[in-house]
């Protein structure tokens, strides 16, 4: 019965998780809404059970037990919850960050959510891959206060081959949120034997420039959704190839600093 | 642009973060001390049976002035080789003096096992024993705890002997739980109490009886103030025999120093910041030689030193490496004070704590930010030094700056558990709403860990008085009022919770029952106040606090300007999760009938099925601390008739003197929690038998799953206003997340939010990752220094006991 009332597009959002206190999505003492579904299939992505825009179970195997993904919440369910902590955002600067799966597909609802937490004065961030169409993101971009943009691939091919889609739709949406003067902040995650050759580096820095992009911050290939494909019953591609620090990063950040673009690396 | 916020070092300053070494002479003297080997010492209570047997025919005043005297002519004394400050309290450092006066029958009853406790281990020498046994029969019949029980009504009693209402402290210590006013004992020195005295006793009409009784205090005031005198003198003169005989140059002119400064105070006034530092030092000792209460306080140590530490920096007499070497001094002193508790009692003080409070911070009589060099300082000591004691609060305030905070981050980052912190502004005014004086309750300090007072103005015990249990008296009520486990009738039956039909039917016998509960204690608190007044009167602590010497009066006989006491009620989540559980699975959704849950909890959950109770207790009702209002109003409900019941009864000075008289509630259960959990059968919240209650006001261990904002929140819904004596909070935080300068500035917002907008009352963080105290378990010598938050204060890991270390680990997050 929930599903299908879930289907109304505005009605009803597909949330996986509600984190409070996040530590390092956005400046202050911030609510993470992390919404379930995702356009693309990223062969690293860290958060799996985020993909599918439908709940789903999760089995672990050390507990032995099973979880269900996912559930179907209302606006003022979800307002409840990010009013708890009204206090803490007020006094730090702080706010709510959509996070996913990614926001955009489920964009009608996410609107709607981002009405009512501008309503209240509430700074407003958000985590997206921005693969959506134009006006889609136009509409979606403008309640917030700071956007983080994941960009993965400076070269559609490849781009194609590692998400399952291409970056024409991406690199649109990046250039009109570039241009628009909102905050943003654009995170490359690093992989290995995807984007991660000097040569990556070079282009990356060549397209930035061309889009205006200044400063960018990148996210090293880590492992921590390993555990969560086993629990999916899924298979992990790159369940053998090793992790990235800060330190691995270094020739790469040099070389998109060559083209002129500040950067920064976000390591664990 | 990228916006994401970095941490930006440069706005608080470059100094976050460091704190500097000890000096070579002061690690020398710290691993002294750490090498130390706690041993139960007899001499006090050899000397203090002369002298009783010598002064029994005294008026009590001066019996007890004179056990003072006798002891601090007599004891052993000796200045060690890396110490510039004078001072020790038994005939080694870190031995326990034994206080035969206050209860005497467990020393004996303890002598064999004192060495084969679980944790706390005191050592002890057949000699010692000897002597012990031989003093033991004068004691018979004749202590504060045989005058205690003996003075309890029966029915209280019961209360007491089966553990429900716990005050062992109370009926084997004297004063403690006070700050005595250590500003005027430097600025003005002994000899202005003397004066006084002697002006007063002038004025006495003896033929008036009431008078001729001042007359008594005022003779002993004189002989206490004398003796403190005389005890100084002992120092000077053994400083200057062992420069004599020192041949080293350096060490000769700091033993010539001392002896100087022994040979002014602190019986005249001190001069210099060193002068202070020893005056405060050997005052301080010499209040825990009087008396075996815990919990003396130093009060506001960065306010009143900071005068003369500016002083000495501008006149070139100091440096500030200098004065932190003296800090970091006092601090390795501080820790040589011991006392040894019975096997009971240390349950409720596991790591033989003494809570002896720094307090920094704050506000400034008049409203302003207080935070001086001194008070940096201080932090810089306290991380030097890195003990369990003092114990170090920082008094917050919305104008407390983030640099300030930052460096506040940075100790608690060291794993001390310090500073805890207190909130000035629900502190304050609460204090005010109460009849303290503007001025005073902007100079409030913390006591001992959460509680607060007015420092060298308040009586004793502002907590500290008896723990109630609160899961145990549910236990009872359910059982209509009997004693589940000694079937003993404790309460009025009203009803048993098998036959209840409704979750209101269950609040109502709580209510009434708790009422009970709550006048039981006050009867045995009394009864232990009544022995000591008329017995224990400790007359240094009683000179050194307002206005004991106006009014003629010890503290016990209504001599303080504010007394205000209170107890502790231990359990406060366990209380809230089984209220909860019962209220939603038994009479809401009738998942488990009552019957079937009472069975549970008398089989311990161990028969056949009762696990899964116990998992859907667990699982499936609401938990406090996770911001759930429908929990959290629960436990508010059930708490306000302890507070509106103990509002009602008066201690035992009211209307002598003091402002107040009056009695608040309290959370700050120490380490209570493990022993009252000891005496408590299984909860209704899926807690097993005998394991430890949830401490203070924090949520149970691994419940609180919501995070750190969450548990704020729940805790803030507490009515905090008028739980005046301590709202207890300990919070847990991964060292790995403390890593980054960004999250400890989260951090630092976190607890802004808290106290500014929630009004919490304390919070304190424990910094430690399970994995190093795992490995401490398991290699106890490579971590002797390692250090954890118990609750309102901290101890050495390695000296508690399995079941405290492992309720420890049980509550300390798994890092990534
Ligand atoms: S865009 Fe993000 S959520 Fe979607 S698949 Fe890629 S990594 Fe996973």
């Amino acid at each position: 019965m929930t599903i299908k009332q879930g289907t109304d597009k505005t009605r009803k959002g597909l949330i996986f998780n509600i984190q409070k206190f996040s530590l390092n999505d956005g400046p202050g003492i911030r609510t993470v809404i992390f919404f379930k579904g995702c356009p693309l299939r990223c062969a690293w992505c860290a958060n799996p059970e985020s993909q599918r825009k439908k709940t789903e179970k999760m089995f672990d195997e050390v507990k032995n037990c099973s979880t269900i993904v996912g559930k179907y919440k209302t606006v003022s369910e979800l307002m409840k919850i990010i009013m708890q902590d009204k206090d803490f955002y007020d006094e730090s600067n702080g706010g709510v960050t959509f996070s996913g799966g990614e926001v955009l597909f489920q964009a009608p609802f996410a609107i709607k959510l981002a009405e009512a937490i501008k309503a209240r004065g509430i700074h407003l961030a958000c985590e997206t891959t921005g693969f959506a169409k134009p006006e889609v993101f136009n509409e979606f971009y403008k309640y917030m206060d700071l956007v983080y943009f994941d960009c993965k691939q400076w070269n559609p091919v490849l781009h194609k081959k590692g998400t399952g889609g291409t970056n024409e739709l991406i690199l649109k949406n990046m250039q009109t949120l570039v241009a628009s003067g909102r905050k943003y902040c654009i995170r490359i995650p690093v992989i290995p034997h995807f984007n991660y050759t000097n040569e990556d580096a070079k282009q990356f820095g060549k397209l930035f420039r061309k889009i205006g992009v200044t400063e960018v911050e990148l996210l090293p290939f880590h492992q921590f959704g390993l555990k969560k494909y086993t629990e999916l019953g899924r298979e992990y591609e790159l369940k053998n190839v090793a992790q990235l620090h800060a330190e691995d990063l270094l020739e790469y950040q040099k070389r998109l600093q060559e083209a002129g673009v500040k950067v920064k690396i976000n390591g664990w | 642009m990228c916006t994401t916020i970095t941490a930006d070092q440069e706005v608080f300053g470059q100094n976050v973060g460091n704190f500097g070494k000890l000096t070579p002479k002061m690690h020398n003297y710290r691993e002294s001390i750490l090498d130390a080997k706690p041993y139960v010492d007899p001499e006090r209570a050899i000397l203090t049976t002369e002298a009783y047997k010598k002064y029994q025919d005294q008026q009590v005043d001066i019996i007890r002035a004179r056990v003072l005297e006798h002891v601090l002519e007599n004891m052993t004394i000796y200045i060690e080789k890396d110490t510039l400050l004078a001072g020790n309290q038994a005939s080694h450092n870190r031995w326990a003096p034994v206080f035969p006066e206050y209860s005497m029958n467990w020393v004996i009853d303890e002598l064999d096992t004192f060495e084969k406790r679980s944790g706390d281990v005191f050592y002890i020498t057949e000699e010692a024993k000897k002597e012990l046994r031989e003093i033991a029969p004068f004691w018979k019949h004749n202590t504060l705890e045989d005058r205690g029980y003996a003075s309890f009504p029966p029915q209280s009693r019961l209360f007491y002997d089966l553990g429900l209402i716990g005050a062992d402290g109370n009926i084997t210590s004297g004063d403690g739980h006070i700050a005595v006013d250590y500003e005027h004992v430097i600025n003005n020195g002994l000899v202005s109490y003397e004066k006084r005295i002697k002006e007063l006793m002038k004025q006495l009409d003896l033929t008036d009886i009431k008078q001729q009784k001042k007359l008594y205090f005022y003779q002993a005031g004189l002989i206490v103030i004398n003796a403190v005198r005389g005890f100084a003198e002992r120092y000077a003169d053994l400083a200057e025999e062992q420069a004599a005989q020192t041949i080293e140059k350096k060490r000769k002119n700091e033993l010539r120093e001392i002896a100087r400064i022994l040979r002014k105070v602190p019986y005249q006034a001190s001069s210099t910041y060193q002068e202070a530092v020893q005056a405060i030092w050997l005052t301080h000792l010499v209040l825990q030689i009087e008396s075996n209460g815990h919990s003396v306080s130093y009060g506001r140590l960065d306010q009143y030193l900071d005068p003369f530490y500016e002083r000495d920096i501008v006149s070139g007499r100091i440096t500030a490496e200098k004065a932190t070497e003296l800090l970091t001094n006092l601090c390795i002193k501080t820790l040589t004070i011991n006392k040894v508790r019975s096997w009971a009692h240390t349950e409720f003080s596991a790591g033989s704590p003494l809570y002896q409070n720094i307090t920094i911070g704050g506000q400034t009589k008049d409203g302003r930010d207080a935070v001086n060099p001194m008070s940096y300082l201080i932090l810089n000591a306290i991380v030097q030094a890195h003990l369990p004691q003092p114990n170090l609060t920082v008094r917050y305030h919305h104008g407390l700056s983030d640099h300030f905070m930052r460096q506040c981050v940075e100790v608690i980052k060291k794993g001390l558990g310090m500073p805890a912190f207190n909130n000035d502004e629900i502190i304050i005014p609460s204090f005010i709403k109460r009849g303290i004086k503007k001025e005073d309750a902007y100079n409030y300090s913390a006591i001992g860990c959460v509680e607060t007072a007015v420092p060298g103005k308040w009586g004793y015990r502002c907590t500290g008085m008896s723990f109630v249990n609160f899961p145990r008296t549910l236990l009872i009520v359910m059982n209509g009022g009997k004693d589940p486990e000694s079937g003993k009738q404790l309460l009025p039956n009203y009803g048993h919770f098998t036959r209840m039909k409704s979750y209101a039917e269950l609040i109502a016998s709580w209510n009434k029952s708790l009422r009970e509960i709550t006048r039981q204690s006050v009867i045995i608190e009394n009864s232990c106040d009544l022995a000591l007044e008329q017995n224990y009167p400790d007359i240094l602590c009683s000179v050194l606090t307002e206005d004991c010497i106006g009014r003629g009066k010890t503290i016990k006989e209504g001599g303080a300007i504010y007394d205000f006491i209170s107890g502790l009620q231990v359990g406060i989540a366990n209380l809230a999760d089984s209220l909860a559980a019962i209220k939603k699975l038994v009479f809401e959704e009738h998942r488990i009938t009552a019957k079937q849950l009472w069975q549970a909890l008398q089989d311990n959950y161990q028969g056949e099925g009762q696990e899964s109770i116990r998992q859907m207790l667990i699982n499936e009702a609401p938990k406090y601390g996770n911001d759930i209002d429908e929990v959290d109003q629960l436990i508010v409900d059930a708490y306000q008739p302890y507070i509106d019941e103990i509002a009602k009864y008066k201690n035992t000075r009211y209307g002598r003197g003091p402002i107040g008289g009056f009695r608040y509630a309290g959370t700050s259960s120490i380490s209570a929690n493990v022993g009252q959990g000891h005496s408590t059968l299984a909860t209704p919240d899926g807690r097993f038998a005998r394991t430890p209650l949830a401490e203070g006001c924090s949520p149970e261990h691994a419940l609180d799953v919501d995070g750190p904002t969450a548990v704020f929140k729940s805790v803030s819904k507490l009515n905090t206003k008028a739980i005046t004596g301590g709202v207890l909070l300990n919070q847990k935080m991964s060292p790995q997340i403390l890593r980054s300068a960004e999250n400890c500035e989260k951090l630092v917002m976190l607890l802004r939010t808290f106290f500014n907008r929630l009004h919490g009352y304390h919070v304190q963080y424990n910094v430690v990752a399970r994995e190093t105290l795992v490995d401490a378990q398991n290699n106890p010598d490579k971590h002797r220094d390692l250090i954890v938050r118990v609750a309102g204060y901290s101890a050495f890991f390695v000296g508690l006991s399995k079941e405290t270390q492992d309720d420890i680990i049980e509550r300390t997050e798994q890092t990534v």
